[in-house]
């Protein structure tokens, strides 16, 4: 679990995989629930979760405290980020910026 | 589901998982895989998908399931898996030796007999016919 105070200090989505960045990302511009999700993720980045990974995932993020449910709709479950969720994504969009410039700079020195 | 076949297969899976996902998750997934199955998505990748999911569901370690079980639950896996296999290795075996069988009864099968020469036939009796195999060892 991350702090409440939404300071995250450390990067904790690096090690939930990919599925659960992805899943955060959707979320991040309001409640999704399962097949919303599966078809928001396919559009955005074009990668077809897995119903299977989808569910892990959203059971490891939910543990973890950075998405919630929200009163079920008829049978689908909706699921919102929570605030530290939010501040775990910023830190982990930040890491992977930083990782970006700095390979993008090291190609250009390499001439590559 | 429109294909039955489809929905018992999608059921079977979702049985895998534990009962409290299934009483958390059960209904939605159902309903999610049939979505999936009318948008294209082959029935077959949402079952192995559901099965990978259910193999995680039982090996993660849970506050309420300690790590031994989950050890011992690997183990079943690991031994499930190698007595398939076992099972499979026999059956090719036996598979393959009977198959090898047969291909020497038709191996040792005799030409076309026939009287063998320099051999005089004796009064009032039919000639001798001995059978030559294509092999020189006797069968």
């Amino acid at each position: 679990m991350i702090r409440r105070d939404g300071r995250a200090g450390q990067d904790v989505l690096r090690r939930v995989g990919e599925a659960s960045v992805l899943i955060l990302i959707s979320l991040a511009d309001g409640p999704k629930h399962g097949y919303v999700l599966i078809q928001d993720i396919k559009e955005l980045v074009g990668v077809e979760l897995g119903p299977g990974t989808l569910y892990g995932a959203l059971d490891r993020l939910e543990r973890l405290g950075l998405i919630e449910p929200l009163p079920a709709d008829d049978r689908r479950h909706p699921y919102r980020i929570t605030a530290p969720g939010a501040a775990a994504l910023r830190v982990h969009l930040d890491s992977l910026e930083r990782v970006s410039a700095a390979g993008r700079l090291r190609l250009q020195l390499g001439g590559i | 589901m429109n294909d039955p076949r489809t929905a018992r297969l999608i059921e079977i899976v979702l049985r895998c998982y534990p009962a409290r996902w299934r009483r958390r998750h059960g209904d939605e997934a159902g309903e999610l895989a049939a979505l999936l199955v009318r948008d294209g998505t082959p029935a077959g990748s949402i079952a192995l998908s559901y099965l990978a999911g259910a193999a995680r569901e039982w090996l993660a370690p849970r506050p309420g399931r300690p790590l031994t079980m989950v050890a011992c639950a690997l183990l079943v896996a690991v031994c499930s898996l190698g007595v398939s296999a076992g099972l499979l290795g026999s059956a090719g075996a036996a598979r393959a030796a009977s198959t090898s069988e047969q291909r020497e009864r038709v191996h040792c099968r005799p030409v076309s007999p026939g009287p063998v020469p320099d051999v005089i036939p004796a009064l009032n009796r039919p000639p001798l016919i001995i059978g030559k195999a294509r092999h020189g060892r006797s069968c």
